[in-house]
């Protein structure tokens, strides 16, 4: 036990001291992390509050069904019954003709006036289902619009259906996006890094010789290059955290409509606790696979 | 040929160093060793010698693991090194003590740091390696100048340092390559005592040496290389201290 906090000890100075010998390669290796995980994280902030509205949305989903004039007030109670019975519907209610012109003059402001002279009233009634939990999603909602719509006495349907689904097709875009900006900015970054400690290698060979004579392991070569990458990438991490915030604080007011366009008038989230910790671990991971990387071939024997 | 026994930790009275058969090429044809057979005893000090290019070096390398043999069979410690892998050869030389004449000391660590460093590999408590190097640091005489750094250092104390790091593991065999070689007269006695004294205190010692005036002081078994072969093996003119 002794021996392994001893070699524990040893290994971390020497890291410590690597980087301490190496700032400047050091300090490229930790801009190059912590600009991948701006740029990845700012992406992914993005897409967590789309994701967000996208949610919030879903509690609202609706889909009407407007009824034909021809039916009787049997009818419709009758039809009312049926749409109940329909799989994925929490609730139905049944929307007359006159709730759906006072609906219509409540909602329309000063344009009220715009159905003032018709002999009667247009507005078709319908039925507002709501769907239950397990059916509000895209396709719950549209296999709830194809059901309804077979009833008899439906004449159109409508939803959010088409709104939701182009906000979802975006929202997968950005993912799409994002998958790809991480991957190419994160290969770069591994690049970066495996290069930087190879050079931090190169810069050491003497050492490293010496160290092989005096009989050091592979493990107690290559260990503190590891932790060294390690180290990097979790300042960059940590670096990337706090420029994230400053962004996430400074743009909102700046961007302003812009973000409203995006994101409706939803509150825009910081990233989650578990988040913060992902984007510090990823930048930890990227200098810990970065490193042995560049110790892939090992030294000589 | 001779069945060689292989044991972890090297039968009892066996010789730590013995080659058989060994040769060594690097091209096709062009042997640095051909078919060399020797042993080196337990506290045992041997001079291996011969012109520039004999194969003093590549003998040297292939004990501590450096270099496989092309031929034949080496064995140290009881271990062949030539079938070693990479976490056995380093467990070997952590037994083993190389000394070079161009010292291989590193520049931005202190004198103390150079010799605690085969301890420090080793997971040796900081404490302790502190005490040892010491301990060493003074057997050669350099205690005072612990905490500088080699280069504010002259080539004979650099050299001394190398020893005590070669030493300070208490190696079974000590190979030292030309270890005298950038020294003035005096500085190489002082040298040669030390390793000397190493073997004194059983361990097995090979130093590769061109310096005639060494031979000739120590008068220890001298083995001659010539184009890789060994041609000579004259033993020590006088008893061994």
């Amino acid at each position: 036990m002794r021996h392994l906090s001893a070699r524990l000890a040893y290994l971390a100075r020497t890291a410590l001291r690597g980087l301490a010998g190496s700032p400047l390669p050091s300090g490229v290796a930790v801009v190059t992390i912590a600009t991948t995980l701006v740029l990845v994280g700012a992406l992914a902030l993005l897409i967590a509050n789309m994701q967000g509205l996208l949610d919030r949305v879903a509690k609202d989903l609706r889909v009407s069904a407007y009824l034909s004039d021809d039916l009787s007030a049997d009818e419709r109670a009758d039809l009312l019954q049926r749409a109940r019975t329909l799989p994925g519907v929490e609730a139905v209610t049944l929307v007359s003709k006159e709730e759906a012109l006072r609906r219509f003059q409540a909602g329309a402001g000063g344009r009220s006036g715009l159905l003032e002279g018709l002999d009667e009233n247009p507005l078709p009634a319908s039925l507002e289902l709501t769907p239950s939990g397990p059916a509000r999603s895209l396709d719950g909602l549209r296999r709830l619009a194809e059901a309804v719509a077979t009833l008899p006495g439906v004449v159109q349907v409508a939803s959010s259906q088409d709104w939701v689904d182009g906000y979802v097709r975006a929202v997968e875009a950005m993912r799409a996006v994002g998958a790809v900006l991480g991957a190419v900015l994160g290969l770069a970054a591994l690049l970066i890094v495996a290069n930087t400690i190879r050079l931090a290698v190169y810069a050491r060979r003497d050492e490293l010789e010496i160290l092989a004579l005096v009989g050091a392991s592979r493990a107690v070569v290559g260990i503190p290059f590891v932790l060294e990458g390690a180290l990097q990438g979790t300042a960059a991490g940590v670096v990337a955290l706090g420029l994230l915030y400053a962004l996430f604080r400074l743009l909102p007011p700046v961007l302003g409509p812009d973000l409203a366009l995006v994101l409706g008038f939803v509150e825009p989230r910081f990233l989650t606790p578990a988040g913060m910790l992902a984007l510090v671990a990823a930048g930890t991971a990227l200098g810990v696979l970065g490193s042995l990387l560049s110790l892939v071939g090992g030294r000589p024997r | 040929m001779r069945p060689w026994r292989h044991t972890p930790e090297g039968p009892a009275g066996e010789a730590p160093i013995r080659l058989y058969h060994v040769s060594k090429s690097y091209q096709a044809g062009a042997f640095a060793l051909r078919d060399v057979t020797l042993e080196v005893g337990k506290g045992e000090l041997v001079f291996l010698t011969g012109p520039s290019g004999a194969g003093k070096t590549s003998l040297l390398r292939l004990l501590f693991g450096a270099e496989r043999p092309s031929e034949g069979q080496i064995l140290v410690l009881g271990r062949h090194v030539g079938e070693l892998r990479d976490a056995a050869v380093a467990a070997l030389r952590r037994r083993i003590g190389v000394v070079f004449q161009d010292f291989k000391l590193l520049p931005g660590r202190t004198v103390e740091e150079n010799v605690r460093l085969a301890l420090d590999v080793v997971g040796t408590p900081l404490r302790e390696a502190r005490a040892r190097a010491f301990e060493m640091l003074k057997q050669v005489g350099l205690q005072h100048r612990r905490h500088q750094h080699p280069l504010e250092l002259s080539g004979g104390e650099q050299q001394r340092v190398a020893i005590a790091r070669a030493l300070v593991n208490e190696p079974e065999v000590l190979l030292a390559d030309e270890p005298t070689g950038n020294l003035d007269r005096e500085l190489t006695f002082e040298i040669m005592d030390l390793l000397a004294s190493a073997a004194t205190r059983g361990t097995a010692v090979l130093v590769a040496t061109h310096d005639r005036g060494l031979l000739e002081r120590y008068r220890r078994r001298t083995l001659r290389l010539e184009g890789g072969h060994l041609v000579q093996d004259l033993p020590a003119a006088r008893p061994q201290a």
